[in-house]
């Protein structure tokens, strides 16, 4: 029972609002868990803290064994983690390829100097790299437009396209905050399919979402945030039916699956 | 003599100085207040000020109360047009498309100010005499009283304008929370409108009052503008009372140092200030609500 | 009266594509790699005019390129910075600056020989843009504008005051004429040559440069940088090497612009210059390597043009500034090649409602 993750009492204040308190989680290797709960819960500020983008006011974060707690967001995404953005970080100013291309810039060598006198490592590192990011995109179903401005790509797609540049990095902890928001329901059913096969090929996945269904159909394990406490943590079943959850979001009605 | 004895003067000097950068740091903080806009020819409105009121007493034989208050009021209508003209058609566009066309606006101002009353310096005649007064062995001329005076007195009228009149809380409304503005029919784009013409208004004042002191020629608008801003940040980015203490904080170190380093680097000194402040403080002394600094 | 609709709509396509097909031939793409190859037959095109173009110009238009060489150079940096990284600088003078003061110096008072100046210059430029870059690219927007701004103002300060090092307000005289190996370029024609040439290399780094992995980690940290430091990119060390590269570029312009006008003062290097140049990008467009290089050429010929209307020369540059501020948002090349997209897909789609109504 390897925790890749670890999150150990960790607690964010901004300006005397608690957003998280004392939470402590684990994130067991080659598993899916599902963090839900009402908005405004802490969920992304956590994610915040596990990138780095922001430092806890107490408490420690792990990764792999190593404290990652005050390392920069760059750092962290150099170890293995990877992640996609609420607020979709699409880079619209460059095409397709080039967005899952920028994901694979930490397995790439070179520097400014080196790239601007294209050096033979260069130029061997570019074509093994644009196969690859063409692999990656026929994963996600987006090989035929892979010329195309990343702007071009439909909500759905550029979704697809953030994750896949996170995938490029070939991380060991995928998180993924609100994947679901805003995609069709056949989609997110492809969605959830595709993150099922990422669980198989190896990696671990943290996945924040509202979208019930997806969480308890594909969630090894799930927990639950409310106003910065931790309310439940477990098996999707046993969390679905817990009274605290069901009381938090839907203020005593069933929890809609 | 050794410098710190310059200082009571240096510091009466300062102290006039940063009454100027404080009103042209109010008119920087205006706009912002309605827009998050620079305007970068802030510093334009002021030598236009005082080149207009010479131009209608000289070109046009008015009295000079009557040419002041009309030059005022062509400035507030230069201002109104740089809105309608400039900022307006790039209301939409990136940050640095409106810093290239603020610039470029004062470019076109301090040019065209050149090409219609030509390049010589102008001066005009201080509102009260020219005798300095002696205040404990320091020399006041009246008319730096005149310009310390206003600037308290304008940071007052914007005080209450911001506070008790509803076109001012309209204007601090569609700055705090554009949306919630618009829904309730605040109109942004009046807003900014009027901000413009309320911060061209007050650099003309500021132009009035400052052209007896310092002579004002087409080109003197650039740096002023420069410095008044670095005063806005150095007092609180966007708040009127930062204008002002930052103005007069400005103003009063940069006076005094010349007793301390060659006066030819004196211009450096606010430049220096500026990257010293926004390293180590952007919020400026008295904070801002304008910056985060946890991601700056 | 189908078949009617179908000629008609060929006659006008026709002339639409054969307009675009010229257009493309002549203007500069944004970077869109994977479109096309490294370099196009477009290329050889441009190659070849600048060969051949001062066989065909009068000797002050070719000193007019010559000029207008050195600011592409110093475009083609701040492309890098301003254009694919996303920064503000409006002192980017201020390295052109430290670049022709450095060759001065060294060439005048040391006698070093133009082309070790010339490399001191890009070194000496670039340990500035080190120094300052590191505290003041933290910031952003305005901010950083500004800053940069406040750098350049200081500088000109520096260079006025200190008489002893740079000659003050009257600056430094007598730079020689760049050498190498005995040749010396000293008639606009070989002056031409010579600072194309640079910046053909120049242009060769850069074009390598922004089709690397650094050329998308610029891109990034322009779209968003959160998002790079999420795959790895170290934001902060990225924009300042950029900086710094950016600066080695005017470093280098400042030391040929010495050389071909043999001297120094503060007057070449004020705020006016720093505008030009970010005015020069954003007109060539953001993303764009060509781009700038073009409106580098086209400003620098409607600045002479200007100067010949003394007093109404400036305002109306102001005036024009504003109005391709206005109107071409995201610089000239690129409107244009969205609006060529815009035609294509646009006659594709025609094309396909024409089918569905048979």
């Amino acid at each position: 029972m390897t925790s890749l993750l670890a999150i150990d009492k960790i607690s964010k204040s901004y300006d005397g609002v608690r957003a998280l308190n004392r939470i402590s989680l684990r994130v067991r290797k080659g598993t899916i868990k599902g963090l839900i709960g009402p908005n405004g819960a802490g969920k992304t500020t956590l994610f915040h803290l596990i990138t780095g983008v922001e430092r806890p006011s107490s408490g420690t974060i792990s990764f792999h064994g190593k404290d990652i707690t005050s390392l920069e967001p760059h750092e962290i995404a150099l170890l293995g983690v990877g992640r996609t953005f609420q607020t979709l970080q699409v880079l619209g100013n460059m095409t397709v390829v080039e967005n899952i291309l920028t994901g694979m810039h930490t397995r790439l060598k070179g520097g400014f100097l080196s790239s601007g006198l294209w050096l033979p490592w260069i130029h061997k590192g570019e074509k093994g790299a644009l196969q690859e990011a063409k692999e990656v995109l026929e994963f996600l179903g987006l090989l035929g437009r892979w010329k195309w401005l990343a702007f071009q790509l439909s909500f759905g797609q550029q979704k697809m396209l953030e994750l896949g540049r996170a995938l490029a990095m070939k991380p060991k902890l995928l998180l993924l905050d609100e994947p679901a928001a805003g995609l069709t329901p056949a989609e997110v059913k492809r969605l959830a399919e595709k993150i099922c096969r990422l669980r198989d090929q190896g990696i671990t996945i943290l996945i924040v979402e509202h979208h019930m269904g997806m969480i308890m159909d594909i969630a090894d394990e799930v927990a639950v945030l409310h106003n910065g406490e931790l309310i439940a943590e477990g098996p999707p079943d046993a969390v679905k039916n817990d009274p605290h959850v069901i009381e938090a979001y839907l203020q005593g009605r069933g929890v809609d699956a | 003599m050794a410098p710190w004895v310059y200082i009571p003067q240096l510091l009466a000097a300062g102290i006039t100085m940063g009454a100027v950068y404080a009103l042209v740091a109010l008119g920087f903080v205006t706009i912002v207040r309605a827009s998050q806009i620079i305007n970068f020819a802030q510093g334009e409105f002021v030598m236009l000020g005082g080149v207009v009121t010479f131009f209608f007493i000289k070109g046009a034989g008015l009295p000079y109360p009557l040419a002041a208050l009309l030059a005022v009021i062509s400035v507030v209508c230069i201002g109104f047009l740089l809105h309608l003209l400039v900022i307006y058609p790039l209301r939409k566009a990136s940050v640095l498309i409106l810093i290239m066309a603020t610039v470029g606006a004062s470019i076109v101002l301090s040019n065209t100010s050149a090409l219609l009353f030509g390049t010589l310096p102008k001066a005009l005649p201080p509102f009260s005499g020219d005798l300095p007064l002696k205040i404990g062995g320091i020399h006041i001329t009246p008319q730096s009283l005149w310009v310390i005076g206003a600037a308290f007195f304008l940071f007052l009228i914007l005080y209450l304008l911001s506070h008790r009149t509803l076109v001012g809380k309209a204007m601090e409304a569609s700055s705090t929370d554009p949306l919630g503005a618009d829904l309730t029919g605040i109109s942004r784009n009046l807003m900014v409108f009027f901000a413009f013409g309320v911060s061209a208004g007050m650099g003309a004042i500021a132009g009035v009052l400052v052209t007896p002191l310092f002579y004002t020629s087409y080109n003197a608008g650039t740096l002023l503008g420069l410095k008044g801003f670095i005063a806005a940040v150095l007092g609180g980015w966007g708040k009127n009372s930062g204008a002002i203490l930052g103005g007069f904080v400005l103003g009063i170190v940069e006076s005094t140092s010349i007793a301390f380093i060659p006066s030819g680097y004196k211009d450096g000194v606010a430049f220096v200030i500026l990257l010293l402040i926004l390293y180590f403080r952007p919020k400026g002394i008295l904070g801002s609500p304008y910056i985060d600094s946890r991601r700056w | 009266m189908v078949v009617e609709n179908k000629n008609e709509f060929r006659k006008r396509d026709l002339v639409y594509t054969g307009g675009l097909w010229l257009i493309s031939l002549i203007l500069p793409d944004p970077h869109l790699p994977y479109r096309r190859e490294f370099i196009k037959k477009r290329d050889f095109f441009y190659l070849g005019t600048l060969l051949l173009l001062p066989l065909i110009l009068s000797d002050p238009l070719v000193y007019l390129m010559v000029l207008a060489g050195i600011y592409a150079i110093l475009a083609l940096g701040l492309s890098l910075f301003l254009g694919y990284a996303g920064q503000i600088s409006l002192g980017h003078a201020a390295f052109f600056g430290i670049g022709a003061y450095t060759t001065a110096i060294l060439t005048t008072r040391y006698g070093v020989p133009t082309v070790g100046a010339f490399w001191a210059s890009a070194l000496v430029a670039a340990a500035f843009a080190y120094l300052i870059g590191k505290p003041i690219l933290k910031l952003k927007g305005y901010f950083l504008a500004l800053a940069t701004l406040g750098f350049g103002e200081i500088f000109l300060v520096i260079v006025r005051e200190s008489r002893s090092l740079t000659g003050g307000v009257s600056g430094i005289f007598g730079i020689p004429w760049f050498s190498v190996a005995g040749f010396t370029f000293d008639t606009y024609l070989k002056q031409y040559y010579l600072i194309w040439g640079v910046l053909i290399g120049l242009v060769l780094f850069a074009k390598n440069l922004v089709r690397s992995k650094m050329g998308r980690a610029l891109l990034a940290v322009a779209a968003s940088e959160d998002a790079a430091s999420s795959v790895g990119i170290n934001v902060a060390q990225v924009k300042v090497r950029v900086f710094v590269i950016s600066a080695a570029f005017a470093g280098l312009a400042g030391s040929l612009f010495a050389s071909v006008i043999s001297t120094a003062n503060p007057e070449g290097f004020s705020l006016g210059l720093s505008v030009l140049i970010v005015m020069m990008v954003i007109m060539g467009g953001m993303g764009n390597l060509y781009g700038p290089i073009f409106a580098a050429i086209f400003l620098t010929w409607l600045t002479d043009m200007l100067g010949g209307y003394q007093e109404y020369s400036l305002p109306i540059y102001g005036v024009i500034l504003i109005l391709l501020l206005i109107f071409f948002p995201d610089g000239v090349g690129t409107r244009l090649n969205a609006r060529l997209i815009y035609l294509i897909s646009y006659w594709g789609r025609k094309r396909r409602r024409e089918r569905v109504d048979l």
